[in-house]
């Protein structure tokens, strides 16, 4: 008595779920939208990061996100959505890397100067009662 | 129940359908292999926790990926990110790192320079000290000879400690210390004996009676008879001089006995010590 009904309701879901799941694997592997929203945020962050600051500081790291974004507008005009949105999103990080980088590159200089600037004082210092 | 578990199999089979699961997958090797050496470093660890969560977040969802065997592509992309959040999370670690040393750097020249200064303003103080305990012990021998000469009735005047010798020391118009002038010469000589930096000149004076050129002659005898007194007694005479004024300087007036009497005298004067200090 109760056992039909629901067999009954499970045949007429069961296509429905089969559907939903094609449509799921299709997009999976094929057919993405154009990341138009990722693409801007890539060119954005290249863009911030493209300073001579970073390009003397950390040159190799900015030229792999800058081919990379090359990379992706050429998979957008190639219509390849999915690697364009891939490699939007790897350029991002990129884009990021280089200029922490830079940045950290920076830092251990500027500590390489101030710890020679300590060293120098209290050289000086020292030196100044044997006069 | 079972509508639950029907799309659970479907979307596993369409998951297998995009490729077959790969045995290993060489960039997520090597985002865990970043990743577990960062997880590792104190530094990482310490300075760019943040960051490293986010790295482990990204190698979760890469190894995810794999495990339900996603596309290749989609396991190398995503661990990609997370090789590149490691990165980050060790920029920046070392960054910050490198910002401590600077600061700390900057903290040990201030304190460099402000030990100097306080090392200075030590010093300076010092100084200050020493001077005033000279300055001290120049009042201090200055008085110390004051109290040596009260027995002997010394003054202080501008020209420094003045010792009278009256003219009862002499016999009139005799140079002859007499022997009641041994006591006061032997004080005088213990004075020069404790202060060995001190001299002095001997002036004889004499009062109006008789000729200028006597008194003259007068005051010079009993000068010298007093400083070589002071020569028997010890006193090196390179240290003493003796002068002579006659009746001249008058202390009191030469119209009355009394008067005469004290204008009838040797001076013994201490010279100022201080003077010759600022003149060394």
């Amino acid at each position: 008595m109760k056992i039909a009904p629901l067999i009954n309701q499970a045949t007429k879901v069961l296509p429905l779920t089969l559907a939903f799941g094609f449509a799921l694997s299709m997009g999976g592997c094929a057919s993405t939208p154009v990341p138009n929203e990722r693409m801007a945020v890539a060119e954005a962050a290249v863009a911030r990061a493209n300073s001579t600051g970073t390009s003397e500081n950390a040159a190799s790291q900015l030229l792999v996100a800058t081919t990379k974004l090359e990379r992706a507008r050429q998979a957008v005009i190639d219509k390849d959505n999915e690697l364009a949105a891939q490699l939007s999103e790897q350029v991002v990080l990129d884009a990021q890397v280089a200029e922490l980088h830079a940045q950290s590159e920076r830092s251990r200089k500027a500590a390489a100067e101030s710890k020679d600037a300590a060293r120098a004082l209290s050289e000086e210092i020292n030196r100044k009662p044997a006069q | 129940m079972n509508i639950r578990l029907m799309s659970l199999l479907t979307l596993t089979a369409a998951l297998v359908a995009c490729g077959s699961v790969p045995e290993r997958n060489l960039a997520l090797d090597q985002a865990r292999g970043n990743f577990n050496q960062a997880e590792h470093d104190p530094e990482v660890l310490g300075l760019a926790p943040a960051e490293l969560k986010l790295a482990n977040e990204s190698l979760m969802q890469a190894q995810q990926s794999w495990t339900s065997g996603a596309p290749r592509s989609t396991v190398d992309h995503l661990a990609y990110i997370a090789s590149q959040r490691v990165a980050i999370a060790r920029e920046t670690a070392s960054s910050t790192a490198y910002q401590s040393i600077s600061s700390g750097a900057a903290a040990k020249r201030e304190q460099v320079r402000l030990a100097a200064r306080t090392e200075e303003a030590k010093k300076a103080q010092q100084q200050l000290a020493l001077s005033q305990q000279s300055n001290a012990r120049k009042d201090e021998q200055v008085n110390d000879l004051e109290a040596q000469l009260k027995d002997l009735n010394a003054r202080r005047t501008d020209r420094g400690m003045v010792v009278t010798l009256g003219d009862i020391l002499f016999d009139s118009g005799k140079s002859q210390l007499l022997p009641g002038a041994q006591g006061n010469m032997a004080k005088l000589a213990d004075v020069f004996k404790r202060n060995p930096q001190r001299t002095a000149s001997i002036e004889g004076y004499t009062d109006n009676v008789g000729s200028v050129s006597s008194n003259l002659e007068l005051s010079s005898r009993r000068a010298n008879a007093v400083m070589a007194a002071l020569v028997s007694e010890g006193v090196p005479a390179m240290r003493l001089s003796a002068k002579s004024f006659g009746e001249g300087n008058p202390v009191a007036s030469n119209d009355t006995p009394a008067g005469r009497q004290m204008n009838r005298r040797v001076e013994i004067v201490f010279a100022q010590e201080s003077v010759r200090i600022l003149a060394q």
